[in-house]
């Protein structure tokens, strides 16, 4: 009965994002998104924010699309370029360059295992994964697709995921609902869900698609690799609430069930059949029967009820700060939108273009919404209804690259110190609470103030930015120009201008007084956020 | 959120009434800010704030050896119970000094936990939680920095010394991360100043400079989360002089005893004093799995004269009606003495121990067998234990956080402080 209320539900929402896409016609989803914000906004009787101004956008769009923010050159180039269409222009360079799909390579490692993902040793180093990932973002694998290798793990390089699981198919199942579904199975892994549908028993029938799972390993150090197998026998076994659970009691074991759906259709497996354990070295079996192909198939189904708009709120929720259902993981079947119907909008025309992540990308940064200023009087960090842009800090990825385009690092040919990218995991890693919010931190800060790796990217070097100021013949107030282009991608205004000019030239070695300038506009707030 | 000790809301409940009492004559106050931020408050608030000085035994300590001892029997070891204090309690002749003070302590005789190794049971007596459960359950520290913590002071509100904890601030995020000292007391990694303090000035302000224009047109929570923490890493370097003992540690060195962890002990109580809400120090060598006595008597002789020395001056001090002292480890030890003169994991009956805060001393809780191999009566749980502690700080057990989207409470459902040990 509850299953049925469900699904009346999700079906009325559909209608209504039907009507708001046929109304669309032929216009892109950029546009139909930026009505149906503008009517939100309406009705709710909203203020937006102006149009972000072209330096605020150029630095935010690249930090979205690249992971890090322009170079002064690349700052100037676009601020004098009167083509009415430039933003558009810059939104499909970014999309082309080779450092899109390194970005959102980290973008989804996050997403897939988070800072400290279980599995130890094994997982903690995922370079290869990582490399695997970029590679389907370079050449614009359709989502679906994506999804559908890394559920399937048989390319090399795509294995990883599942090792944060080894034999635990309840956690798989956690994670998996969760990120590629957008439902919070969990609760019901020791109860039924308390405001949900779902129960025990269909948490344990998505658990048995990876209970015959099996992780191999093999070859050690840089030479390990991981290959996921699958036995053609194995139950997930279900002994009821947690709560009253005894000790010794081993549970009935539970037929693999599609979420919300029906039973997994399965032959009987043969009488004759004899279960060979799967060993690392040995050539990969399949099984008699494959449950994880099942799972793969109809996770990425376009007509899954759950995948498209997981996806969608996801991508959205990248750009936008929050999902269009929040938090981004959690579409239960309660939740509304603070802009109803669109999220469906999103999902179908998602899936209309064939799960095309870059068309996906750019028509979200394309919309009037993605550009607006994020300054103004409020201090929510991504507004409810979108009437503002969201402030969000920049990752340890992103942060470790921008300082280097920032302090011109990145042109001296040096190597950075080897413990350099560790000690920017662990002070920026996780930079928020268990809600998403942004906590600033005491070592975070004791590491930009007194940090040897950061001051060693600043000092002057050969082919940095301390060192091009320094040998500079232009006058200071050009070179605190060039000094604002470089960190914060903008012009200095001039109250800026005379304040640093005044610090560059007071008394003491101008090296020094450089270094501490460098130091201040890398520390500001202004520089630890993309907003 | 709804913690049982609001530290702020305590001040200013008592503050106001303070405030009453001092006007009595008849005037009315209508400046209620001025009011809040007048000496005597802070006086007051400074007063009542309550810490937590917690001894981790780091690898578990044998509690058949040190405050449930089984003399004469198989499971007893060479040991001999001594007196105390109090008539009826005896603990082991190498704790002396302590035993001098068991009228301060609770003793906890009947443990029982669920996590029998090292990283699981240090985790779980650190949150509470298994460490199975993969929600980032945060440390005790990290919960009493936020409930008792002093959101204005210059110091850390998490600090630990040696070996100690591995879950960190989980879910209550990076404001609440634990500032880690090394052996000898030695600052963490960060905490010293490449340039001359005349630089850093110049540098600061004009870091301020920026931010403060920053600040006028950009009002969202996360920059003003950005400029404080900036803000107390600042101040922490201006009040790191507290971490320096150097100047009072050889007139207190040989009570405390001339190792770590006296040095660290006497560090603890000189924080407590400058308003630091959580210490933890750890003891190493517990895990003594053979020499188990040639172990325990070398850790003792280490303990009992720091151990001891940090009751007698926080008593002296007025601070332990205020400061739970706490000492605990992940395990307790075997019973069965194996074939390595060694005392193995055990979490079927074992000893952890409480004093100040209001803890009602001088009393044991709990039994075992005759051989110590099980809780014979009131066996306590991780949980329970978790919620006596917090209960006695004025944190409500059962206080509520999110982690994405599930409630999470500081102590599991069914914990249950132990009442007899409230006062």
């Amino acid at each position: 009965m509850a299953q049925r209320t469900y699904v009346v539900v999700l079906a009325s929402v559909w209608l209504v994002a039907i009507s708001l896409g046929s109304a669309a016609g032929e216009t892109r989803l950029r546009d139909v998104i930026d009505r149906s914000l503008a009517e939100t906004w309406r009705r709710e009787n909203i203020q937006s924010a102006p149009l972000a101004d072209d330096a605020t956008f150029l630095r935010r769009v690249y930090l979205d699309l690249v992971g890090t923010i322009p170079s002064a050159e690349e700052v100037q180039v676009f601020l004098r370029d009167y083509d009415p269409d430039k933003r558009a222009k810059w939104i499909d360079r970014l999309l082309a360059d080779p450092r899109y799909a390194q970005h959102q390579a980290n973008v989804w490692d996050v997403i897939l295992f988070g800072r400290n993902p279980p599995g130890g040793d094994a997982t903690r180093k995922r370079d290869g994964f990582k490399r695997w990932l970029a590679g389907k973002f370079a050449t614009n694998t359709r989502y679906d697709a994506l999804v559908r290798s890394i559920l399937l793990a048989e390319e090399e390089g795509s294995e990883l995921f599942y090792v944060q699981f080894r034999n635990q198919p309840e956690e798989a199942t956690v994670a998996v609902s969760r990120i590629f579904l957008g439902t919070q199975l969990q609760c019901a892994r020791c109860h039924d869900h308390p405001f949900e549908d779902w129960t025990q028993r269909d948490f344990y029938g998505m658990a048995g698609f990876f209970v015959r799972l099996v992780v191999l390993e093999e070859g050690s150090g840089n030479a390990r690799r991981f290959r996921i197998a699958e036995k053609s026998s194995g139950e997930v076994l279900f002994s009821g609430n947690a709560k009253d659970q005894v000790p010794g009691r081993k549970g009935e074991p539970v037929k693999p069930k599609f979420l919300l759906g029906p039973e997994l259709n399965e032959p009987p497996l043969p009488n004759d059949h004899k279960e060979t354990e799967p060993k690392p070295g040995q050539p990969l079996r399949k099984p008699f029967f494959s449950r994880k192909e099942k799972i793969a198939q109809w996770i990425t189904a376009s007509d899954n009820p759950f995948f498209a708009r997981a996806a969608a709120n996801r991508f959205w929720g990248q750009f936008f700060g929050r999902g269009l259902v929040h938090p981004v993981d959690d579409l239960g079947s309660n939740k509304s939108s603070a802009v109803p119907g669109l999220l469906d909008t999103v999902a179908q025309e998602f899936v209309a273009h064939g799960f095309d992540v870059k068309w996906l990308i750019r028509e979200l940064v394309s919309t009037r919404a993605y550009q607006l200023a994020s300054s103004g009087p409020v201090s929510e960090a991504s507004p409810r209804f979108y009437e503002r842009a969201r402030v969000r800090p920049l990752s340890a990825e992103e942060l470790l690259a921008a300082i280097q385009v920032a302090t011109g690092f990145d042109r001296t040919g040096e190597k950075l110190p080897g413990d350099t990218q560790e000690y920017f995991l662990r002070y920026f890693g996780e930079p928020t609470n268990g809600q998403g919010e942004f906590q600033g931190s005491l070592s975070e800060h004791l590491f930009l103030n007194n940090s040897g790796n950061l001051r060693q990217m600043i000092q002057p070097r050969k082919g940095n930015l301390a060192q091009r100021l320094l040998i500079m013949h232009e006058p200071w107030d050009k070179r605190v120009e060039l000094l604002f282009l470089s960190v914060l991608s903008r012009y200095p205004s001039e109250a800026e201008r005379s304040r640093f000019v005044q610090h560059l030239t007071s008394p003491g070695r101008p090296e020094a007084l450089l270094e501490e300038a460098i130091w201040v506009l890398l520390n500001t707030a202004e520089f630890r956020f993309n907003h | 959120m709804l913690g049982g000790c609001r530290p702020v809301e305590h001040l200013s409940r008592r503050a106001l009434l303070k405030g009453t009492l001092l006007t009595a004559g008849g005037l009315v106050l209508p400046n209620w800010g001025a009011l809040f931020h007048s000496q005597t408050i802070a006086a007051e608030n400074q007063k009542r704030r309550k810490h937590c000085i917690l001894l981790w035994m780091n690898g578990g300590a044998s509690q058949l050896d040190t405050f449930d001892m089984k003399p004469g029997r198989p499971t007893g070891g060479p040991f001999r119970p001594g007196a105390t204090k109090i008539p009826g309690i005896q603990i082991c002749e190498y704790l002396p000094r302590v035993a001098q003070h068991v009228d301060k302590l609770a003793i906890i005789r009947s443990m029982r936990t669920q996590s029998p190794d090292h990283p699981d049971g240090i985790y779980h007596m650190h949150t509470c939680y298994k460490i199975s459960e993969r929600v980032p359950h945060p440390e005790i520290g990290a919960m009493i920095a936020k409930y008792c913590g002093d959101p204005n002071s210059d110091l850390p509100g998490f600090v630990r010394i040696g070996p100690t904890g591995n879950a960190g601030a989980g879910y209550l995020g990076p404001r609440y991360e634990p500032f880690s000292l090394g052996r000898e007391v030695r600052l963490p990694y960060f905490t010293q100043s490449y340039l001359s303090p005349e630089a850093e000035a110049r540098r600061n302000d004009l870091l301020r400079f920026m931010e403060e224009r920053f600040a006028q047109t950009h009002a969202a929570e996360p920059f003003a989360s950005h400029r404080e923490a900036k803000e107390r890493s600042w101040r922490l370097v201006r009040a790191k002089h507290v971490f320096d003992i150097s100047r009072d540690w050889p007139k207190v060195r040989d009570r405390y005893g001339d190792t770590d962890f006296g040095r660290a002990c006497f560090l603890a109580l000189k924080l407590v004093e400058a308003g630091v809400p959580f210490v933890e120090i750890g003891q190493d060598n517990y895990d003594s799995h053979a020499d188990n006595f040639v172990c325990h008597k070398a850790n003792m002789h280490v303990l009992d004269p720091a151990w001891a020395s940090l009751l007698e001056d926080l008593n002296a001090r007025g601070l332990l009606q205020d400061t739970l002292v706490v000492w605990m480890g992940e395990v307790g030890r075997t019973p069965t003495i194996n074939n390595r003169a060694g005392r193995d994991h055990f979490i079927r009956g074992w000893t952890v121990v409480l004093a100040g805060a209001g803890i009602k001393g001088g009393q044991v809780y709990g039994t075992t067998d005759p051989d110590g191999k099980d809780v014979k009566e009131n066996p306590v749980s991780e949980g329970d234990l978790f919620a006596t502690i917090y209960t006695a700080l004025g944190i409500n057990p059962r206080v509520k956080h999110y982690v994405g989207t599930r409630p999470i409470w500081a102590t599991p459902e069914g914990s249950q402080p132990i009442r007899e040990l409230l006062s």
